[in-house]
């Protein structure tokens, strides 16, 4: 299931973490309590923000830049 | 807001899709069309679906039901509709002279640089003492700042009710004192009663719009 090549195992991680930080945010959208907010930024937000980040980062890594 | 929730999560759902079509085939992202792709899929996309899904929940935040799905609240929500003119929010509220909708957060924002990310803040605040410490009882929950005249005269500067009513004109101080916030519209004898939420046992209910 995980790829052998590291720049492709990071984008799978940061599938994951997207994937998860979507979920959040879909469970929040009909969750119509205070606390769905505080959820949806402080889990959705981070594993959103870590997937994008990861993503980015996988691009400029140096196992991506080595043919 | 419906609308909005649904095309959201459809985006959510189709974003979902495109990142878990990357994570079980990666190897897409060889071609040139991949890689734009994982651009879209892994950055782009999910950016967007961050962007809406917070202007959603800020938009959500402001309804009064929102302010009202707190049990400590339950009593000022009950003041909304209090069958007697003289109680200033439930006049507000059952005239709609302000947003029946919006109502807490049209009188409880601040209108001034950062107003509504202040209340906000203060938003985050309430839930914390909610869900972590113990919450007053609703009679004595105060606001943060006495209340600002500038959040009443934000509708009611130049309306013709408000500056030429009686009241308002009987002394030619009042006005100017009332617009430079020196003298409070919740002063005593004047706009005075507005939640009181502590004598709510007593009082006449309207039973809303038909």
């Amino acid at each position: 299931m995980l790829s052998t090549n590291p720049f492709e195992r990071r984008l799978q991680f940061s599938g994951v973490l997207l994937i998860l930080g979507l979920l959040v945010e879909a469970v929040c959208l009909f969750w119509t309590r205070p606390i769905a907010f505080v959820l949806f930024l402080c889990v959705g937000g981070l594993l959103l923000g870590f997937g994008i980040l990861l993503f980015l980062f996988s691009l400029v890594s140096r196992d991506h830049a080595q043919p | 807001m419906v609308l909005t929730s649904s095309l959201l999560l459809l985006l959510i759902a189709v974003t979902a899709v495109l990142i878990a079509v990357l994570v079980f085939r990666p190897g897409l992202t060889s071609s040139q069309g991949g890689k734009i792709l994982a651009f879209f899929v892994l950055f782009l996309l999910p950016l967007i679906c961050l962007g809406m899904g917070t202007n959603y929940h800020i938009e959500r935040s402001k309804q009064t039901q929102f302010c009202l799905s707190c049990h400590e609240m339950e009593p000022y929500g009950k003041s909304l509709m209090v069958d007697d003119p003289a109680h200033l929010a439930a006049a507000h509220f059952q005239n709609h002279r302000v947003p029946a909708g919006e109502a807490c957060f049209t009188c409880h924002t601040t209108y001034a640089m950062f107003g509504d990310i202040r209340a906000k803040m203060h938003g985050l605040r309430h839930v914390y003492i909610h869900y972590l410490r113990t919450p007053p009882a609703p009679e004595d929950i105060r606001l943060y700042d006495p209340f600002n005249n500038r959040e009443c005269l934000h509708c009611h500067l130049g309306a013709r009710s408000f500056e030429e009513g009686a009241v308002h004109n009987g002394d030619p101080d009042l006005l100017p004192a009332v617009k430079a916030n020196k003298l409070s519209c919740l002063s005593s004898g004047c706009h005075e009663v507005v939640h009181n939420v502590g004598s709510l046992k007593d009082a006449k209910f309207w039973k809303g719009a038909p």
